[in-house]
């Protein structure tokens, strides 16, 4: 039986975020919304300063908090390890949001389709500069880049659980790239990544990469002492405090809650 | 004939009122676009090659386009620069393409020039004929007075060489902003086209100066070459030292973190050398075979030519020998007589030169502690491994593991020298172009620069043109920012023909270039600006007469040469899909200009010449006019010269063309035949010399001559003139986010770093009053004029750069596209361009004193 497990090697993390992009718009997820996120962080006082770079997925936790308090079934685990939100099910109670200690749930206040960087129904800019609007190139599909795999339904229970940004009122959160990894690709962080620092596979394998990885270095998972059990990995670095880690949590949460202000400006 | 979707859109949109139908749709496309997705069970998908519109190099990637949308990028593995990668940039320019605010058609000014601007939509061919017209006029009288501005160049042959011969115009590049005092360090003292960068896959020791591993690329690749390099480097134990004011740059991956004083780089590498030569960690054979180091020097500085030839002195036979003799056995040290004649050789000469610039001396200055500046010195000698070589692909080689990055920061006052001095110091270890050691240009066969040879001889005139050259800047990079300062006062420096016409290709020169004043003041002087651009740039809207729109993603471009310092690649920019709009690509624009100026015939000729494109593939290219496609056909055409019998089909299918690995006899140069092709390094600047001589001899100002030294030599930086109050040190800083203003446009990337910050530290920030999250008023002082300018940003206070710096990244200060504007303030506004505030070959500075001030919670 496969059990995905995903590593990030801190000592290649570049901090790029390349990786948050990726996932952006492989999934079509809404602004303001990052299922992949990458902390930034210094540590020490002037002139002993480092810089610390964290990857932060959806930690598919193998104890996970979000699916126990799910009232309606619709956050589930996988036998491969996934944890995955059904979108015909989910009721945007948002107890995921309040019980997932890593903060990789976010909730759709808006229409999706209302909420992709440009007002793309009511035709925000057309005719400015010249006749036309992109609409008239792509269809008025929204947003213009919409991934169709991730409409279909997979796994063997064929729930809708891919992809971001579907209704108004429900959670989302990090598939892993469900749509991808059913196709035996990697999910769209990991193959995005310019130094190599994410890695994806089957820890059942011991020929995969990931089994060699945690054969050879020494590894923490995030928030251990609270027994998620997660299922991403961190080489190549020590953890960050439990302390440290809620502040960037917490910082992260105040940002992006900031961050619907980047779209539609009206002229 | 299948119509898609997308056409029947399109027909319909062409059919009926365009008010009434968004009207229609704002209710049925919901609907529409619930249903569009779900009937499509298999939709119409392909894969297209192409590569990256944003950076500089070129990152080769596929497009996945369903239905005629291209959905996502990945990077091409094939590629030898990204490997099958993309940086957060080339993920996110999808939206590029897709943005409403890009321009749509040409546009024609209605209002006056220097304020925003009001637009009217013009055909193409109006928009050509006023263009042409204009051409015309000034082309009469001088077609150097119409300069053809770029910022990127993404296909030289055909934009920089081909368009521009064909009119005989003034080109100009934005180097003066971007690294060039050190292009022009490296051509003059190595021969070579570029800064500095290790040769990683063998450096063991390694100087990040400046050089912002985690957020900006480095020496002539703009990110992901380098960073995969450096973390396999890494991984093989390459220590690391940052020389950087910041300490955001190394990220995890430094050892140690040496704070710099900005502008003070050059007292640095002088110490270093310093160090390096009283412990004897010098590469003698090196010194000898491959520089002028032996050279004999005069009293007055020159060399001492025997029948036009250089002197050595030989130690075998105690006699002067022309330095090219092979039976010399030449001197470093000493003082001799020839011919009546006292002379020295040139290393002897500089080391008197340094004997003063002890790392207690530059400790003063660089505010590091002399024991460091002594210990790097002392680990570069030892990890040197001078005399060592190894075998790279059957080629024994010179090994010397010691290297620097280096490339922006060759921006400041004394760049140039600093630059030079940081050669001279790999010149002592013999690590140039040796394995591991510091490299410059990425080869693909043994080269000299013609600059090597052309700077030495740069001609010092009474007269000077709207660049400033001849006179004030005998060597030129060309500063637009000088041009403008021209502009505003031609008495002031005798320029006596002032430029026209203002070709603007892929640049935002108002908030991209420095001191934003002087270009609008100069600028506007221009009596035609043309701005060819996919956005409405800032430039646009104060300043054009007439905007081009041209193509993002949707381009054809190329060939585009993809290659590493070790392998060898061609890709090309593809459309995935149609055109948006009525956006053109560059080299069809360009030809229509010419189209219209008769000279058509001309310019395919010269992009025929400048590609090596074979002579039956003329009706091709003209066809491919004609219909809107010369872009396309010239990557067609190119392939097939090239061999390639699929022509543009290979890159649509195939991505990129891997020609192969770069031998090691092509990348150590001293495995060259001759090695170095013959050259001899130049530690000693005759040529510099001789400038400066001409120079005072003419009455020019000291503040133009004083830095043309033979020997780099240090001075106060003139931002040092200023008065105490200003008692911070400003710099700007490039993020990982965007790349010039192709990027801020683009909202997934300005989500991510949504607004400006002036970086403080903490103790500073204390000490003036300042919280994390305040508004503080930043204001620059020009030491020279007096002026002071001042802006307002919100201050972020951390630990991790010098005390007396306080840096902001030069991404904002944008008014037009909604994406970009409101997020805060550019530094570029506060930096002045001008005398003290540029370099010796006119390269801007990006320092300036100024002084922080609390001014809002």
């Amino acid at each position: 039986m496969v059990k995905y497990v995903y590593v990030v090697d801190l000592s290649r993390c570049m901090g790029c975020r390349a990786c948050v992009e990726a996932c952006k718009i492989e999934n079509n997820t809404p602004a303001g919304i990052f299922w992949m996120w990458v902390f930034r962080w210094e540590e020490g006082t002037y002139p002993n300063v480092t810089v610390r770079f964290l990857p932060r997925p959806c930690m598919h936790c193998d104890n996970p908090p979000c699916v126990k308090v799910c009232p309606v079934g619709a956050r589930y685990k996988r036998e491969d390890g996934l944890v995955l939100t059904d979108y015909d099910r989910c009721i945007g109670c948002r107890y995921c949001q309040v019980a997932c200690p890593y903060a990789v749930n976010y909730f759709n206040w808006k229409r999706p389709v209302e909420h992709y960087y440009y007002d793309w129904l009511r035709e925000e800019g057309r005719g400015l500069y010249g006749r036309g609007h992109p609409n008239d190139y792509t269809g008025g599909v929204i947003p213009p880049y919409r991934n169709p795999d991730l409409e279909k339904r997979y796994g063997k229970e064929k729930r809708k659980v891919a992809g971001g940004g579907h209704y108004l009122g429900v959670m989302e959160k990090c598939t892993w790239c469900v749509h991808r990894i059913e196709r035996g690709k990697l999910p769209a962080c990991v193959e995005v990544c310019p130094a190599m620092a994410l890695h994806f596979g089957d820890i059942e394998d011991p020929s995969s990469e990931v089994s060699k990885i945690l054969a050879k270095k020494r590894w923490f998972r995030l928030l251990e002492e609270l027994n998620t059990s997660p299922r991403v990995y961190y080489v190549g670095a020590t953890p960050p405090s439990m302390e440290k880690v809620r502040n960037l949590i917490r910082w992260h949460l105040w940002t992006t809650r900031q961050s619907p202000r980047v779209k539609v400006i009206k002229r | 004939m299948k119509i898609h979707r997308r056409d029947f859109l399109r027909l319909v949109a062409s059919t009926v009122a365009v008010g009434v139908l968004s009207y229609i749709n704002l209710d049925s496309r919901q609907g529409l676009f619930e249903n569009i997705v779900r009937e499509q069970e298999i939709p119409e998908e392909k894969w297209v090659g192409t590569a990256c519109w944003i950076g500089k190099q070129d990152c080769g990637m596929f497009a996945r386009v369903v239905d005629g949308r291209v959905v996502c990028l990945v990077g091409d593995p094939k590629n030898p620069r990204n490997r099958g990668k993309l940086c957060p940039k080339g993920v996110a320019q999808i939206m590029g393409l897709y943005s409403p605010y890009r321009v749509k058609a040409p546009l024609k000014r209605i209002n006056e020039k220097g304020e925003p601007g009001e637009w009217v939509e013009i055909s193409w061919d109006e928009a050509l004929d006023v263009i042409a017209q204009k051409l015309k006029e000034t082309m009469d009288k001088n077609p150097k007075l119409i300069i053809w501005q770029k910022g990127r160049s993404k296909q030289k042959n055909i934009y920089d060489h081909a368009f521009v011969k064909t009119l005989g115009i003034t080109k100009i590049g934005h180097g003066a902003y971007c690294s060039d005092a050190g292009y022009r360090a490296c051509e003059y003292t190595i021969g070579q086209h570029g800064v500095l960068h290790p040769d990683f896959r063998y450096c063991k020791y390694l100087i990040a100066w400046g050089w912002n591993i985690t957020n900006a690329g480095g020496n002539k690749l703009c990110w992901i070459t380098w960073p995969q390099e450096f973390v396999a480097a890494r991984e093989r134990g390459m220590k690391v030292i940052l020389l950087d004011p910041r300490r955001e740059p190394g990220g995890p991956h430094v050892d140690e973190w040496v704070p710099i004083r900005p502008g003070t780089d050059l007292a640095f590498w002088l110490a270093i050398a310093n160090v390096l030569v009283e412990k004897g960690y010098v590469d003698v054979e090196f010194l000898k075979k491959y520089t002028n180091a032996p050279f004999l020097v005069k009293d007055d500085g020159y060399f001492l030519r025997i029948d036009d030839k250089e002197q050595v002195w030989d130690l075998k036979e105690g006699r002067a020998k022309p330095y090219d003799d092979s039976t010399a056995d030449p001197a470093l040290e000493g003082t001799y007589t020839v011919n009546g004649n006292t002379v020295k050789p040139a290393f002897q000469v500089f080391k008197e030169h340094i004997a003063n610039y002890t790392p207690e001396w530059a400790s003063e200055i660089t505010g590091i502690p002399a024991e460091t500046i002594r210990r790097i010195a002392d680990e570069l000698g030892r990890n040197a491994m001078i005399g060592s070589t190894i075998n790279i692909d059957g080629v024994e080689v010179p090994y010397r593991p010691v290297a620097v990055h280096a490339y922006h920061v060759a921006q400041q006052e004394l760049g140039f020298q600093a630059v030079r001095a940081c050669l001279i110091v790999f010149m002592l270890l013999g690590a140039i172009m040796a394995a591991g050691g510091v490299h410059t240009d990425i080869l693909t066969k043994p080269k000299i620069h013609g600059n090597f040879y052309k700077l030495e001889k740069a001609e010092v005139k009474a007269e000077t043109d709207f660049k400033l050259s001849g006179k004030y800047f005998p060597i030129n990079t060309v500063n637009p920012s000088m041009i403008a300062k021209a502009m505003i006062n031609p008495e002031k420096y005798g320029v006596k023909e002032l430029p026209e016409v203002l070709i603007i290709h892929m640049a935002n020169p108002l908030l991209s270039f420095v001191d934003q004043p002087t270009l609008i003041e100069g600028f506007k002087k221009f009596k035609f600006v043309v701005v060819i651009s996919p956005w409405l740039s800032e430039t646009a809207d104060y300043l054009a007469d007439i905007v081009l729109p041209t193509t993002t993603l949707d381009k054809y471009e190329g060939p585009l040469h993809t290659k590493t310092p070790y392998e060898d690649a061609y890709t090309a920019r593809i459309s995935p899909v149609e055109p948006f709009f009525q956006a053109r690509d560059e080299a069809d624009i360009y030809a229509a200009i010419c189209d219209k100026l008769g000279l058509l015939d001309k310019f395919v000729d010269n992009v025929m010449k400048e590609l090596k494109i074979d002579k039956k593939y003329r009706d091709q290219l003209v066809e491919g006019y004609k219909a809107g496609k010369l872009s396309r056909n010239i990557i067609d055409a190119w392939a097939k010269s090239k061999g390639i019998s699929e022509g543009i089909r290979y890159f649509e299918k195939n991505g990129t063309w891997y020609v192969g690995k770069i031998p090691a006899n092509v990348r150590y140069a001293a495995a060259w035949d001759p090695p170095f092709l013959g050259i001899k390094l130049r530690l000693y600047g005759e040529g510099l010399k001789r400038i400066r001589d001409e120079m005072r001899k003419l009455g020019v100002d000291e503040i133009y001559w004083r830095d043309y030294t033979p020997l780099p030599t240090w001075r106060k930086p003139t931002m040092e003139n200023s008065p105490p109050e200003y008692n911070l040190y400003l710099i700007s800083y490039h993020k990982i986010e965007f790349k010039q203003s192709r990027s801020t446009f683009i909202p997934l990337l300005a989500e991510l770093e949504p607004e400006q910050r002036v970086i403080i530290n903490r103790r500073t920030a204390e000490e003036l009053g300042i919280k994390d999250g305040d508004i503080v008023l930043v204001e620059a002082y020009n030491a020279v004029t007096g002026e002071k300018r001042s802006i307002k940003a919100r201050a972020m206070t951390i630990e991790g750069i010098r005390p007396d710096t306080v840096a902001m990244p030069h991404h904002y200060g944008f008014w037009v596209d909604p994406v970009a504007r409101d997020r805060g303030p550019t530094p570029n506004y506060l930096f002045f361009t001008g005398e003290g505030y540029v370099t010796m070959t006119a390269d801007q500075s990006f320092q300036v004193k100024v002084r922080c001030v609390k001014v809002g919670g």
